[in-house]
């Protein structure tokens, strides 16, 4: 009972330092700015405006609601690929910390979850107003909340095995941001793949096609998730999860003398 | 009643690559546990222990193993070999300084630094004004790091670490920038701290105040333990050797 009490308490100290490292992480990136927020949504406004002035008429006329098909995969995309480049520069950019004082380095990874998170949600309501214009049923928002939970967790396994690689790796850096932009080709992001090509194939590979699939499935759509999409999200998450963890946990003792 | 006991530490550092290798065999490497850099022993079988209430010094040339044998204590460096035991918890005054958030106000980066020592945020909001009138800083609170002198910076640092109610203190050559009046007041505040039971490391060298403030020094030479004992029988032959 001691032994879960302590358990529970240390994971409190966990979420709260996150916490405090993710509100910093969003008040350094808004200090200064006159506009503040709204380059949050400047980012996905754009984008999706730019790719709906282009493909709508050819790779969008088959696609059913396409300006939400489009915005979700723009969102969800952001979400993994504003978590994930930061993972690769949040050790080092925190070098001092590290150095000066004892506290899990997990919690940097968790604080920058957070922080990508945070800046999400202005991109969520976004999508909400575009659904609301569309008309569209709104009840499968209820069940958003659960599905950006487990992609969270997702992203946050991944960016654990990203911050303790990125460590020993100057090049990680460049090499994930290119690495990001193949993965935005590759995922049916603004197009969509029939399940007989062989990109459908390939994207079985890809954890992001099971994630932004059933984020459509669910929001725009109404529909209940195909059993295999949410097997593979569950499955990707726990694979990202455990393997994040055992990299994490063996190559930290040693951040402080890498850095 | 001993606060910290320290029994054959010994602390290792790969530095320079023995050899130049690829990304691949650079991976192998790390995920196997197995390096080819050159190894340079920072520490070598450090034994020594604290009572609750002593004021221990650490005195010793660039490179001697001051600031590593600190980042042990702390926990910040992992001990390659020998035992570290601490009887209670530790808070590291280690160029803390340099952690702060440039961009951050000063009541930001304490809440921020604050939560790294441990400290929760209601602990935090009842000591804020006494760390900040302590660091004489009470009309700068939301002023952001970048625009303070270093002495400020220091101050903030250093009332941080003593209102985080350390049982050990782990303190890194003390002031650099801070004026002789606040100086004073720091050294009084670390007096009255041992006299209520904290244990204080302190590595530095000013060995004026090393002099006056400690109970036991330790001379570290080249990661050993050259000499150990009162101030009075360390002080003198560590200045004649120079």
């Amino acid at each position: 009972m001691n032994f879960i009490f302590i358990r529970l308490n240390n994971l409190k100290k966990f979420l709260a330092l996150s916490l405090a490292l993710a509100k910093a992480e969003f008040k350094l990136r808004n200090e200064g700015s006159y506009l503040g927020i709204f380059w949050y949504l400047l980012n996905p406004i754009l984008t999706f405006s730019l790719l709906l002035l282009i493909f709508s008429k050819q790779l969008g006329s088959e696609i059913t609601d396409y300006p939400l098909y489009l915005l979700t995969g723009i969102v969800t995309f952001n979400l993994f690929s504003q978590i994930t480049t930061q993972a690769t520069k949040v050790i080092k950019t925190n070098r001092w910390l590290i150095k000066s004082v004892k506290f899990p380095p997990e919690s940097l990874v968790s604080g920058v979850t957070l922080t990508g998170l945070f800046s999400h949600l202005f991109e969520v309501f976004l999508l909400f107003i575009l659904a609301m214009a569309f008309q569209n049923n709104l009840t499968g928002f209820i069940f958003y909340p659960f599905l950006l939970l487990l992609f969270c967790i997702f992203i946050y396994g991944l960016s654990l095995i990203l911050a303790a690689l990125s460590v020993h790796f100057a090049d990680l850096e460049n090499i994930w941001i290119f690495f990001s932009r193949l993965v935005w080709f590759a995922t049916p992001i603004f197009y969509t793949i029939d399940h007989q090509t062989i990109l459908f194939k390939l994207n079985l590979f890809n954890p992001l096609y099971y994630f932004i699939t059933l984020f459509r499935q669910v929001i725009i759509y109404n529909q209940i998730p195909a059993s295999f999409l949410a097997a593979g999200a569950i499955s990707y998450t726990l694979i990202s999860l455990v393997i994040g963890q055992i990299i994490f946990n063996r190559l930290k003792p040693k951040f402080a003398e890498k850095i | 009643m001993p606060s910290l006991t320290v029994n054959n530490l010994t602390k290792t550092f790969k530095i320079g690559a023995l050899k130049r290798q690829g990304v691949l065999a650079n991976l192998i490497s790390l995920i196997s546990g197995r390096e080819t850099k050159k190894v340079f022993t920072a520490l070598k079988n450090i034994s020594f222990q604290t009572s609750a209430g002593e004021f221990l010094g650490l005195i010793g040339d660039n490179g001697a193993g001051k600031s590593t044998l600190l980042r042990c204590l702390a926990g910040i460096y992992p001990a390659d070999s020998g035992e570290i035991k601490t009887f209670g918890p530790v808070v590291s005054l280690i160029e803390l300084n340099d952690g702060f958030k440039s961009r951050l106000s000063a009541k930001d980066n304490l809440f921020l630094c604050g939560a790294l020592l441990g400290l929760t945020k209601k602990e935090i909001k009842e000591r804020l004004d006494e760390i900040i009138n302590f660091a004489e800083l009470q009309n700068f609170v939301d002023t952001k790091i970048y625009q303070f002198s270093g002495g400020m910076v220091e101050r903030l640092a250093f009332s941080l670490a003593i209102f985080a109610q350390p049982k050990i203190l782990l303190l890194d050559e003390l002031f650099n920038a801070v004026d002789l009046s606040f100086q004073a007041k720091a050294l009084a505040k670390l007096k009255t701290m041992v006299q209520s039971g904290i244990t204080i490391i302190l590595a530095s060298h000013d060995l004026e105040t090393i002099k006056t403030c400690c109970d036991k020094i330790i001379w570290l030479k080249a990661g050993t333990i050259f000499k150990i004992g009162q101030p009075k029988e360390i002080i003198e032959p560590y200045q004649a050797q120079k």
